[in-house]
């Protein structure tokens, strides 16, 4: 399916850039409304840590809860970025122009709202140092370099860095753009960040190949975050339903289940409040949609795997974790829900191209996948803790507090707000991808039909 | 403009020695590519005899090795490891067929046929079977049932199932190779004489190119193309613990199938560099399979290298650091004394050195480099296979009901038999595809026509690039 649009330059720097050159008339209310919600989150936070961690539900045996699965959900978002861009962009997927940016940020920002699970799951976040700095060479401590504790924030933080960087240098050109069509204040800040971007051919050349080598260098950096967040679980053998060698691509595969799906969600929002209809099409969604079938599918059989070996050693205790998750209250609708929004509903909508190019149903799917895949996270942590062992003396079911809640919603409010200040400043849709795009779709005469052809090196 | 257009005046300074698509006559092509099925040279026929002998012996061998030890299941993991290896290469090789072609990768269009006539080599895959499922335990023995994915099936199911899954497999390959071979089944009938010209005949069905025909024939292909991939991964799952975890009591790696069927994607890939070295050197078919070929299979072979790493490393750290009765007994038995030396040996073959080898471009870009790095791939397959199916099988029967494995087992070494019959029946698996080449072209001269028609040589700013059309 393609939709092609003719669409000459002044129009596209037009369009693209009035979230820059024009505010929007809901920016500030919606900005106002998330800071409001960004600051009682922090207040929370901050009380929280205040108190200790007693006012969440957390306790022996259940010690990772609503946070570590939150952090395990925006870690998984974040894998958003790379799959979209930096494989896409290897492989010359076209339709990839207008997405790319999108889940560049959110890549960024869920990383950054990742790492701060962790550090308040701690209790006392100042304590982190400890885990990561030698503090006390007289006595010989040191930090044990193998610990999950070390490996995560070395992954997420190289993760961060490189998709920081990954973002920065495909704004270069549209940061040039802006510089030249801006005054005042807005103008020096552009032309710094512009690093004297001036459209020549060293530079382009200098921009794509920094690209191309940032999207191969991200790419193990963007698997192996997630791996070692999966085998911060795996090499525990104690706890039913961790201990399994398939968790690092599945947890992997997840990921990009859950990162895809929220680039729907957003690129939905993107052409709803900007009313950018004629960059963010019906095709683009329609490629995202059987991107995320294969994803989706191929999850699944993950999902299979995992829960079939899990069986297969017929060990007591991890088939009484099963027979928990499986058909006990609450876990079993928590199951159902999960197994219905993660792939039950959304995969075989998609299937029908009608679905697949109706922007609301893929923005509601594309939710639905994301609560799926957050229950799925839930589900993987908390029952296997959850579930009564024998000498086990403090034992109570799990219940998030409150306290909890909120720092889950204003999770969601934080990112959201993070990518509406940067909406006011940087283009959502990279402007020079869309008029490369223009640049390089021709027409091709095979007999006496005309296909829509694309430039390319030769294959 | 910009970025793209850089990179296209940048790759075109190479682009001429890559070769754009020669733009060649329908007819012409036709005619070149059915001549290469006629006329075999000596050479071919001096290899075919030699690699049709050595299949004889190997089946031979496998019949006295039955004969010999048919009580003794100990001594067959060499066999249950050429059954994963010839299952890996020529189960895994039509798939490179396929997966690109659903992408709409043009590269692929001169390796399409011979990708997919790796199915029917299938046939020496299903042969080497046979005496495994013969000796595989059944569920239940002395009222003790062994740990298995079948859980309260009948006694029997891993071999029914296993077995079907396979002769599935082979079927579905073929019916692969049927379905996207319409066209030139109708080229041999119009460009051939003789018997080539009868079977051409009678496989077209009637073709002649209408868009009823197409429609359907591409259909077709994305159906069995899809059926394939589902079947194959099936059968990698069932023949990877039927016929390895759940002989070992304790072995639970739940990432053993996908890593099974990865390290069978790069053995397939790996397969297919070698016939298509071997198709364009001795077939002479520099004209039709270019450089662009062997660059975008060294992509994907490299890309295949590090999934394998991944995979392998996946399972290995959560045992290595799980350090649970399981996980030290499985390591003890897979990569402890002899096996330690296949382990290690597996790993640089199969990703230290391709990963070194491949991940210059100029390797990739050469067609020689690119078969040096397959084979070193399928060489450390083959050991890969061995260090863990050898082990797998030298449990003795009585002790796979067991929660974890108490005694490790010494380590079976190879005898003359398990030689003959690994040399016989890769011979057996290379005559096939051999013999197919004289069948059909080696490569597809619809895909070849089909690519000159939507791919035009331009002349770009100040290079050359290919004006590409996408049809929906």
């Amino acid at each position: 399916m393609q939709q092609r649009r003719t669409l000459d330059q002044p129009y596209t720097n037009r369009v693209l850039l009035n979230g820059q050159l024009d505010t929007p008339r809901w920016w500030a209310p919606a900005v106002a409304i998330l800071g409001i919600a960004v600051i009682i989150g922090l207040l929370v936070i901050g009380a929280m840590i205040n108190k200790g961690l007693g006012v969440t539900g957390l306790g022996r045996p259940v010690y990772w809860g609503l946070f570590i699965t939150t952090f395990v959900f925006w870690v998984g978002i974040s894998h958003a970025g790379i799959m979209i861009s930096a494989i896409l962009r290897l492989t010359q997927a076209e339709w990839r122009r207008p997405v790319t940016r999108a889940a560049e940020l959110l890549t960024v920002f869920s990383l950054l709202t990742a790492l701060v699970f962790p550090l308040i799951h701690a209790g006392r976040p100042w304590r982190i140092a400890y885990w990561i700095l030698p503090y006390d060479f007289a006595r010989g401590i040191y930090p044990n370099i193998r610990s999950p504790l070390i490996m995560d924030p070395v992954a997420i933080g190289t993760y961060l860095t490189g998709s920081t960087m990954f973002l920065y240098v495909a704004l270069l050109p549209d940061l040039g753009n802006l510089r030249d069509r801006t005054t005042g204040w807005k103008n020096s800040l552009y032309t710094v960040l512009a690093l004297g971007w001036r459209g020549n051919p060293r530079q382009w050349k200098m921009q794509t190949v920094g690209g191309i080598l940032l999207s191969a260098l991200m790419l193990p950096i963007f698997v192996s975050v997630h791996s070692i967040v999966s085998w911060d679980f795996a090499v525990v053998p104690s706890v039913e339903g961790w201990h399994s060698t398939i968790f690092a691509p599945y947890f992997v595969i997840g990921a990009v289940h859950s990162g895809v799906s929220a680039v729907v969600t957003m690129m939905a929002l993107m052409r709803w409040l900007w009313k950018w209809d004629d960059f963010i099409r019906p095709e683009h969604f329609d490629a995202l949609a059987r991107l995320l079938i294969v994803v989706a599918t191929g999850w699944l059989g993950f999902t299979f795997l995992e829960l079939i070996f899990a069986l297969y050693g017929q060990d007591a205790p991890e088939i009484a974790l099963r027979e928990m998750q499986m058909f006990q209250w609450p876990w079993n609708m928590l199951f159902i829900i999960f197994f219905l929004t993660a792939y039950a509903i959304p995969v075989p909508l998609w299937l029908f191209k009608r679905v697949r190019t109706n922007i609301a149903m893929m923005f509601w799917t594309s939710i639905l996948v994301n609560v799926g895949m957050w229950l799925e996270r839930f589900l993987i942590i908390v029952p296997g803790l959850a579930r009564r062992t024998p000498f086990v003396y403090t034992w109570e079911a799990y219940r998030p507090s409150p306290v909890e809640w909120t720092i889950f919603v204003w999770s969601f409010c934080w990112v959201t707000f993070l990518m509406l200040l940067f909406s006011r400043f940087f283009p959502l849709v990279p402007l020079f991808e869309q008029k490369e795009s223009q640049v390089f779709t021709q027409d091709v005469a095979i007999g006496r039909a005309k296909v829509p052809a694309i430039v390319r090196e030769a294959d | 403009m910009a970025s793209e257009a850089v990179t296209i005046g940048h790759v075109a300074e190479h682009a001429e020695h890559a070769g754009l698509p020669p733009q060649i006559a329908a007819d012409v092509i036709a005619r070149e590519l059915v001549a290469t099925t006629s006329g075999a040279s000596k050479r071919f026929k001096t290899i075919a005899w030699t690699l049709g002998l050595l299949a004889i012996v190997g089946i031979a061998a496998l019949v006295m090795k039955w004969i010999d030890q048919g009580d003794d299941s100990t001594r067959w993991g060499y066999i249950a490891a050429l059954v994963s290896f010839l299952l890996s290469v020529t189960g895994g090789a039509p798939m490179v067929a396929m997966a690109p072609v659903f992408a709409k990768a043009n590269w692929v269009r001169p390796v399409t046929r011979i990708a997919a006539i790796f199915s029917f080599a299938g046939i020496a895959t299903i042969i080497t079977l046979i005496p495994l499922v013969l000796l595989l335990p059944p569920l239940v023995t002395e009222g003790a049932r062994r740990r298995t994915i079948w859980f309260e099936a009948p006694n029997y199911s891993p071999h029914v199932w296993s077995t079907l899954a396979l002769v599935l497999l082979l079927l579905t390959g073929i019916m692969l190779f049927y379905s996207a071979a319409i066209p030139d089944f109708a080229a041999m009938r119009d460009h051939s004489t003789g018997w080539r010209q009868r079977i051409g005949k009678k496989f077209a069905r009637g073709w002649v190119g209408t868009d009823v025909q197409w429609r359907t024939l591409r259909m077709r292909i994305g159906m069995f193309g899809t059926f394939y991939f589902l079947i194959l991964v099936f059968v990698n799952f069932l023949i990877t613990t039927d016929f390895g975890q759940s002989l070992v009591p304790g072995w639970r790696d739940a990432i053993f199938p996908m890593y099974h069927t990865v390290s069978s994607f790069q053995g397939g890939v790996a397969g297919v560099v070698i016939a298509l070295w071997v198709a364009r050197r001795y077939m002479h078919l520099e004209k039709y399979v270019h450089l662009d070929a062997f660059w975008s299979l060294g992509r994907l072979l490299f890309a295949l290298t590090l999934l394998w790493i991944y995979f392998f490393y996946s399972s290995f750290i959560v045992f290595w650091y799980g350090r649970s009765e399981n996980d030290i007994a499985t390591l003890e038995l897979q990569i402890k004394g002899p096996m330690l030396y296949a382990f290690v040996a597996a790993i640089v073959l199969i990703w230290f050195v391709p990963w070194w080898i491949l991940i210059w471009n100029r390797v990739r870009r050469s067609v020689n480099g690119m078969a040096i790095g397959a084979s070193v791939i399928l060489v450390g397959l083959l050991l890969d296979r061995m260090r863990i199916f050898v082990p797998a099988w030298s449990v003795p029967p009585e002790q796979i009901h067991e929660k974890w494995l108490r005694t490790i087992p010494d380590t079976i070494f190879p005898d003359l038999f398990d030689a003959l019959i690994t040399v016989g029946m890769i011979s057996l698996a290379a005559l096939i595809i051999m013999l197919m080449t004289r069948v059909l072209p080696a490569v597809s001269v619809w895909q070849v026509q089909e690519f000159n028609l939507i791919a035009k040589p331009i002349k770009y700013i100040r290079g050359h690039a290919s004006l590409v059309a996408k049809p929906d």
